[in-house]
């Protein structure tokens, strides 16, 4: 006779820490960690070429004339490759394939016979993803602002507080992306394909059309949060402004906080109850 | 977690501590550029007190040299402007034409009753010798301070607002080879005190206006606060007077000239209030160009640009509007 007393199923808290712990070595190792590289290293890149042009003494940067200094143009990385480039690629990159990866690699069936919830995955894993972007962004971040605000004789000084709050809005964006394409990948089919639609389709033409249209949209908040970080100086920019209808800062944290447990609730409900069907 | 990954891990941290602590460090001693940044050009800046009201910079010798210069002196040939370069040659024996490279000037904020002071910090080729014997020769006195030769000249007449003059001593100080200072006694000698400590290279307002500036043969930059505080201007008018801190204008000029004004606002609302104002300006000026044909060429490179609290407008005048009004000059006076 077997005493051997059942195994206590873990805590979502203490599975999802493991699933964490797991997942994210895969995460950081895997080929997607090349891309990632690639896309993050390309701001860097950028600020090491202008920085180098800067102490060549060779005019560049400049508008009609005049000069831009180097806090200037961290905004504008900060604003047009970072926020709304390279956080919503990497929020459907590595948000959509979450779930994806296990099923294409048919390993998620010793993930779902463990004893632990199945939500817990969805959960563990969307934590590594945080981690894994947030470590390698922000310090790509870190290296641009000591690159690029010095150029022109910009403070270190003056721009310190806009690095904090550029730092803070980006694990934000990465934290709300990530979580709503997670629930993109775990409810629908070719989910890819609608993330770049959502990111670079929707909320463009949203952002730009007057009315309530541009509150179904993240860049939004975003940009609410850090409404002077947005240059004014192309088209797009002087019809987003002529419409111009930010809501306050402490409205646009709590929707995006909001929108950041819908989605990931939305997400493990439809991991608990799919049923994953492996292609042989 | 593998090796690598707490390595990677490890890594990235310390990245952002690094950054974040090397920030607060910066924030905290309020460090304008760091070991991150780059060194001013300017030596001349480093006797410029922190709190001018205005700094001015000029390439004398590129202007000198340009072809708009040369328009001008044609022009000027009949109205005794060469008489006064050759009458301050043969007082000072500086040769402004051959003799200066470059001038850094600036205006302190007036104390008290006795309005606005400044200093002049010119660069160029200067016969130490000869300056002091002509000054000898006018009754100067020579003298050392701090390491530095000084030539004063006491008792000048100084205009005051009031009309009235008042007495003051002037001074010329040789502050390093080639670098000669020009101005009220005090003043040089507090130059002279300084040498760079509490000079407006600690000034990171000023200096990011300094240096945004770029290409520039002539320049400008002060506070522009603190001269409208100083100004007296009647209430009803100073109230009218855009909420504006800084400015800084920018020209480079050879056969034509290509100028930038830019102001600070005290904060975004202020900015934009000016950037409709200015707009406003820009848009009557345009339209009036079809009535002004020689000036449509310089209302329409007129450009107003600025995000946040900056306000900048450029705009260029070239040398065939130069000529016309020249021309239009000329045959008035004929």
């Amino acid at each position: 006779m077997n005493n051997r007393p059942a195994p206590v199923m873990p805590s979502l808290a203490t599975a999802s820490l493991r699933v964490f712990d797991l997942s994210l070595g895969e995460m950081l190792w895997s080929r997607r960690t090349v891309f990632l590289a690639l896309i993050v290293g390309g701001p860097v890149l950028i600020a090491v070429i202008l920085r180098v042009v800067d102490a060549l003494n060779v005019p560049a940067m400049r508008v009609n004339g005049v000069k831009m200094g180097g806090a200037s143009i961290f905004g504008l990385m900060i604003w047009f490759l970072f926020l709304r480039f390279i956080v919503p690629v990497l929020g459907i990159f590595y948000g959509t394939s979450l779930m994806a990866d296990e099923v294409e690699d048919k390993t998620i069936t010793y993930l779902f016979t463990r004893p632990i919830p199945r939500s817990a995955v969805l959960v563990g894993k969307y934590l590594a993803y945080l981690a894994s972007t947030v470590l390698i962004v922000l310090p790509s971040v870190m290296l641009v602002f000591f690159l690029v605000v010095p150029i022109g004789g910009g403070g270190i000084a003056q721009a310190f507080p806009t690095l904090l709050r550029d730092l803070l809005l980006l694990a934000t964006g990465l934290a709300v992306y990530g979580a709503l394409f997670a629930a993109v990948g775990a409810w629908i089919k070719r989910p890819v394909l609608f993330g770049l639609f959502f990111a670079f389709g929707w909320e463009n033409f949203a952002m730009a059309l007057p009315g309530y249209m541009k509150r179904f949209t993240v860049a939004f908040y975003t940009q609410s949060l850090v409404p002077h970080a947005m240059p004014s100086d192309n088209l797009l920019s002087v019809l987003q402004s002529v419409f111009k209808d930010s809501v306050p800062a402490w409205q646009s944290a709590l929707t995006l906080a909001g929108l950041l447990v819908v989605a990931l609730a939305l997400a493990t409900r439809a991991v608990e109850r799919r049923e994953y069907v492996l292609e042989q | 977690m593998t090796k690598r990954t707490r390595y990677f891990v490890f890594g990235s941290v310390t990245v952002l501590l690094v950054g974040l602590c090397t920030g607060l460090v910066a924030y905290y001693t309020g460090m304008p550029m760091g070991a991150f940044g780059q060194s001013s050009a300017l030596s001349e800046l480093r006797y410029v007190p922190a709190d001018a009201a205005v700094v001015a910079y000029a390439d004398v010798r590129n202007l000198m040299q340009s072809d708009l210069r040369k328009k001008l002196h044609q022009a000027m040939d009949d109205e005794g402007g060469e008489d006064g370069q050759a009458e301050f040659q043969k007082e000072t024996g500086i040769d402004i034409e051959n003799d200066i490279d470059r001038v850094v000037a600036f205006m302190e904020a007036g104390t008290g009753t006795e309005g606005h002071t400044g200093m002049i910090v010119a660069t160029g080729r200067f016969d130490q010798g000869r300056l002091e014997a002509l000054a000898r020769e006018h009754g100067g006195l020579v003298e050392d301070y701090n390491g530095k030769r000084l030539i004063s000249k006491g008792d000048i007449g100084v205009p005051q607002e009031n009309g009235t003059h008042r007495s003051k001593s002037m001074t010329v100080a040789f502050l390093d080879t080639g670098v000669v200072a020009v101005g009220e006694t005090a003043i040089v000698k507090r130059a002279i005190d300084r040498q760079g400590n509490g000079s407006v290279t600690g000034n990171a307002e000023l200096m990011a206006l300094v240096n945004d500036i770029d290409d520039s043969n002539a320049w400008a930059v002060g506070r522009f606060d603190v001269l409208m505080s100083q100004a007296k201007l009647p209430e009803g008018v100073a109230s009218q007077i855009p909420a504006v801190k800084l400015f800084s204008a920018s020209g480079h000029i050879n056969g034509g000239l290509s100028a930038v004004i830019r102001a600070e606002a005290r904060d975004d609302q202020a900015a934009q209030n000016l950037r409709d104002v200015v707009q406003g300006f820009v848009a009557l000026a345009k339209m009036q160009s079809n009535s002004h044909p020689e000036l449509q060429v310089l209302l329409n490179s007129l450009q107003l640009t600025g995000t946040g609290k900056t306000v900048a407008l450029s705009f260029q005048v070239p040398s065939e509007v130069i000529d016309t009004i020249a021309a239009a000059k000329k045959a008035a006076e004929e």
